[in-house]
């Protein structure tokens, strides 16, 4: 799928814990942990104002579409 | 999951375990036979469950070996087909009923179950035609007597399956949710 997920990159950016989000958003560990890698594969709405809330960003900095070529070929 | 559930699947799986068991002792009785029915020819008349086949094994040794693979065949499947209900009961959790396991499950039954049918459907046919040989196989009725329910069953079973796998995809992609 050509949605990469960068929550990563924006916890990195506020210097946050994947704990502490997880206690910011009301999310379990083993969720964030789901969405931080990739896997999920859908978000709800309300999860994704939490995280937005917390991080104080744009769920354009959180999701970004990138095509499947161009995915693989950045993984490389 | 409520106390009344709990007691039914408990009953379920007591009466699949009764069946398993009786199938399994008629499949081992038929097996012996049919191995000392090879070395043996004047068994024959002392067959499983009072059989008496001996008419049409000194007819043809083809008609009798054919029809006795045939019953062996029909209850070898029919106690594979209770040890499969059986593993589902036993680990079936109704809580989370979606999972790749028994949907496996209900799937490989609903296979066993078209096979039954479809070899017991074939064995009664090759029956009538031997009947009109001069065979006598009026005995041999009760083991193919219920083909169509088999054939009927495994078509119902077959699309709770197809609904189970599905209900399996949903499963995952909510538990995949955030």
């Amino acid at each position: 799928m050509g949605i990469i997920v960068n929550l990563d990159v924006m916890m990195a950016k506020r210097k946050i814990s994947l704990n502490e989000l997880s206690v910011r958003v009301d999310l379990t560990l083993s969720n964030l942990s789901i969405l931080k890698t990739g896997k999920a594969k859908a978000i709800r709405f309300s999860t994704l104002n939490a995280i937005c809330v917390a991080l104080d960003c744009q769920p354009g900095d959180i999701l970004e579409y990138a095509n499947d070529n161009d995915a693989r070929t950045t993984n490389r | 999951m409520s106390k009344r559930n709990k007691l039914v699947f408990k009953g379920l799986h007591i009466v699949a375990w009764v069946i398993f068991v009786g199938l399994c002792v008629e499949a081992g009785g038929l097996i012996v036979n049919f191995i000392f029915s090879l070395y043996k020819p004047e068994f024959v008349q002392h067959l499983y469950q009072k059989l008496d086949l001996s008419q049409m094994y000194n007819i043809s040794k083809w008609a009798f070996f054919g029809m006795y693979s045939f019953i062996l065949l029909i209850s070898i499947l029919k106690a594979y087909l209770f040890y499969v209900v059986i593993m589902l009961t036993s680990k079936l959790n109704l809580a989370r009923p979606f999972s790749n396991y028994v949907a496996d499950q209900i799937t490989r039954i609903s296979y066993c179950t078209l096979s039954i049918g479809l070899i017991s459907y074939i064995a009664r046919q090759t029956a009538n035609y031997l009947q009109q040989s001069g065979f006598a196989v009026d005995t041999l009725n009760q083991f193919w007597g219920d083909s169509q329910a088999f054939i009927l069953m495994a078509a119902v079973v077959y699309v709770i399956a197809n609904i189970f796998s599905r209900g399996v995809e949903i499963q995952n992609e909510n538990d995949l949710t955030v």
